[in-house]
């Protein structure tokens, strides 16, 4: 009962049921609740942000947390909850979008290496699982060196980092699937590959890796977070928590603020996407369990 | 009756990759294998675990390709076919697998199960799609009000019906039962027996019938293939033929004969079955046979029909 127990009946499903029962225990819903207000803050960020975060003011700088500077000033003299409020923008949006790509192109490659096998397979996952051999940094610093430092080489280089981890994910949960009756019984009615591939492999396949998923938002977060501290990531004035994190060194005990409340923010989201996955993943087993019988 | 399947010398040579530290190893799991099936006909093909009887049924379908051999269906050389032809004509040949518990896709209602084959092969029922489903559930025994039911709420025994109305929906002429009832419960697998044979009148299908209980071919087969490691060793043309060969012999025997006054002291087989891979010259049941000679080590012996029917053995009882 193996592929019974993991599958799960469609996407909308899976949204329905898993997220809905992580988010019905208490840990699950603190921190989904966290993961939902954080998304509402990058969203409305301008309409949140008390001031505007490229807004200097030198005579004010190195302010401590008070009054109307909540969390402090930082050595220009800008407002840091307004610029911590816009990092989470930068932070969600950069690790989002390069676990997207991640996943969309290891799902890819992984489904058809599992699929096709054979010489296609061995050189697609000798290639990722080269990629897997070079520390994340490095590859950020070959994408800095071809496109210059930014954001996109940041996003380009959290989907590399990460791409042999859904393209070997994918690629075990369809090389285990294939062998299953059901897979030659359609087989026998007469369908296509793409029909094996799109309408059975891949929708069974697909509840681990979004799984994976989610948790490698929360290690985009901090990878972004020390792309940004080595200036590789967002160039200023764009706040990204990291490169704040970086700038407050140089006052870390005139003005500790300036570097404690981004890296506070980094820590909670990251603590509080691994606890929604880990409640995803229990949410799931419970469903094995259940169904084990 | 026209013969809706021609089998000729099919077979499959499996080959395990070789390495530096191991020669690559082969064998033969279906050897040269013949036979015939009359429309409407039903035959048997039984033999241990491991003689090939699976595989048999996947080189017929080509769902795996024979490395040799012949396969004509309804006149069609199948192993001529290209593989858009051979996805069209698969609607005519259809399969029921061993394993119910996992025929159906777990993220798919039975509902959708049994549309699956219209879908895949582009083709529209007469009647609407739901009153096509909830026909085909009837038609197996099955309550329509399953149709929005997912595979693991309903029983082993149901899903069985299910992989059944799935494979006939798009009214195939021939269907092979692979072990259709083997990992069932006694009660369901003589429901599932049932269902099969009615099915076979209403529908006019022929059936290639898969199991290692000789007592249930014998009772639901019109002629049955005896396989001993991937050869056929015995065709009996029907279930009242008395068995020639030695190891059809010790299977009939083995039977369970639930009359006390009729039983009688049964001679296990002894030794075991050679591994595939290093089969020895001559005969292959040799080292099991009670009749077994100097000549039956050294020569395979051929099918041959001097005694009757066909048998593979030098020296048939």
């Amino acid at each position: 009962m193996k592929v019974s127990s993991m599958a799960i009946r469609s996407l909308d499903a899976f949204a329905r049921m898993s997220i809905g029962r992580a988010l019905s225990s208490g840990i699950g819903m603190v921190a989904g609740g966290f993961l939902i207000l954080l998304v509402l803050v990058a969203v409305f960020a301008p309409l949140i942000a008390p001031f505007d975060y490229a807004d200097q003011n030198l005579m004010n700088a190195n302010a401590a947390p008070g009054w109307p500077h909540v969390l402090g000033t930082d050595e220009f003299g800008r407002d840091v909850l307004s610029r911590v409020i816009y990092g989470a923008r930068t932070s969600l949006s950069v690790s989002a979008t390069a676990i997207a790509i991640s996943m969309a192109a290891g799902m890819t490659l992984g489904a058809a290496a599992g699929y096709f096998g054979g010489f296609f397979e061995r050189a697609v996952m000798t290639v990722v699982d080269l990629t897997w051999s070079f520390p994340d940094i490095l590859i950020a610093l070959i994408f800095v060196a071809i496109i210059g430092p930014g954001l996109t080489s940041t996003t380009f280089a959290i989907a590399i980092a990460y791409l042999a981890q859904f393209t070997r994910l994918t690629r075990a949960q369809i090389v285990r699937l294939k062998r299953e009756t059901f897979i030659e019984a359609t087989i026998n009615l007469g369908a296509k590959p793409s029909h094996i591939l799109l309408k059975h492999l891949m929708p069974n396949a697909m509840a681990p890796v979004i799984v994976v998923g989610m948790l490698a938002i929360g290690d985009g977060i901090v990878l972004e977070a020390t792309l940004g501290f080595f200036g590789l990531g967002a160039q200023p004035p764009t706040p990204s928590w990291g490169a704040m994190m970086s700038s407050g060194t140089a006052q870390l005990f005139l003005s500790p603020w300036v570097i404690i409340f981004p890296g506070v923010a980094v820590a909670i989201t990251v603590i509080a996407v691994n606890l929604f996955g880990d409640e995803l993943i229990r949410s799931l087993d419970i469903r094995d369990r259940l169904r084990g019988a | 009756m026209p013969n809706l399947l021609e089998v000729r010398d099919l077979s499959k040579r499996f080959t395990s990759a070789g390495s530096a530290f191991r020669k690559a190893r082969s064998m033969h799991a279906v050897n040269g294998v013949s036979f015939d099936l009359a429309k409407g006909r039903v035959i048997g093909v039984v033999g241990e675990s491991g003689c090939g009887k699976s595989t048999l049924a996947r080189l017929i379908l080509r769902l795996i390709e024979p490395s040799g051999g012949a396969v004509h269906f309804d006149g069609d050389d199948l192993l001529a076919k290209s593989p858009a032809q051979m996805r069209r004509l698969r609607a005519r040949m259809q399969m029921v697998f061993q394993d119910p518990y996992s025929a159906i896709d777990p993220r798919y209602t039975l509902a959708r199960a049994v549309a699956e084959p219209f879908e895949v092969q582009g083709v529209t029922p007469e009647k609407p799609m739901t009153d096509e489903v909830a026909g085909l559930l009837e038609m197996v025994g099955l309550n329509p009000g399953l149709a929005t039911s997912y595979p693991h709420q309903i029983s082993g025994g149901q899903k069985q019906r299910v992989g059944i109305a799935r494979a006939l929906a798009l009214r195939p002429s021939l269907l092979v039962l692979d072990e259709p009832t083997a990992s069932l419960d006694v009660s369901v697998q003589a429901q599932i027996i049932g269902l099969l044979e009615d099915l076979r009148s209403d529908l006019g299908l022929t059936y290639l019938f898969i199991s290692h209980d000789l007592s249930l071919v014998k009772y639901f087969c019109d002629e049955i293939l005896v396989m001993y490691l991937g050869r056929v060793v015995e065709a009996l043309p029907d279930t009242a033929a008395p068995a020639r060969h030695p190891y059809t012999r010790t299977l009939m025997e083995s039977t369970f004969e639930p009359d006390p006054k009729k039983r009688r002291l049964i001679a296990p087989l002894e030794g075991e079955v050679p591994s595939p891979f290093d089969l020895p010259p001559g005969c292959a049941f040799v080292d099991r046979c009670p009749n077994a000679s100097a000549l039956c080590r050294s020569e395979t012996p051929a099918l041959s029909t001097e005694t009757g029917h066909a048998v593979a053995c030098h020296h048939p009882i």
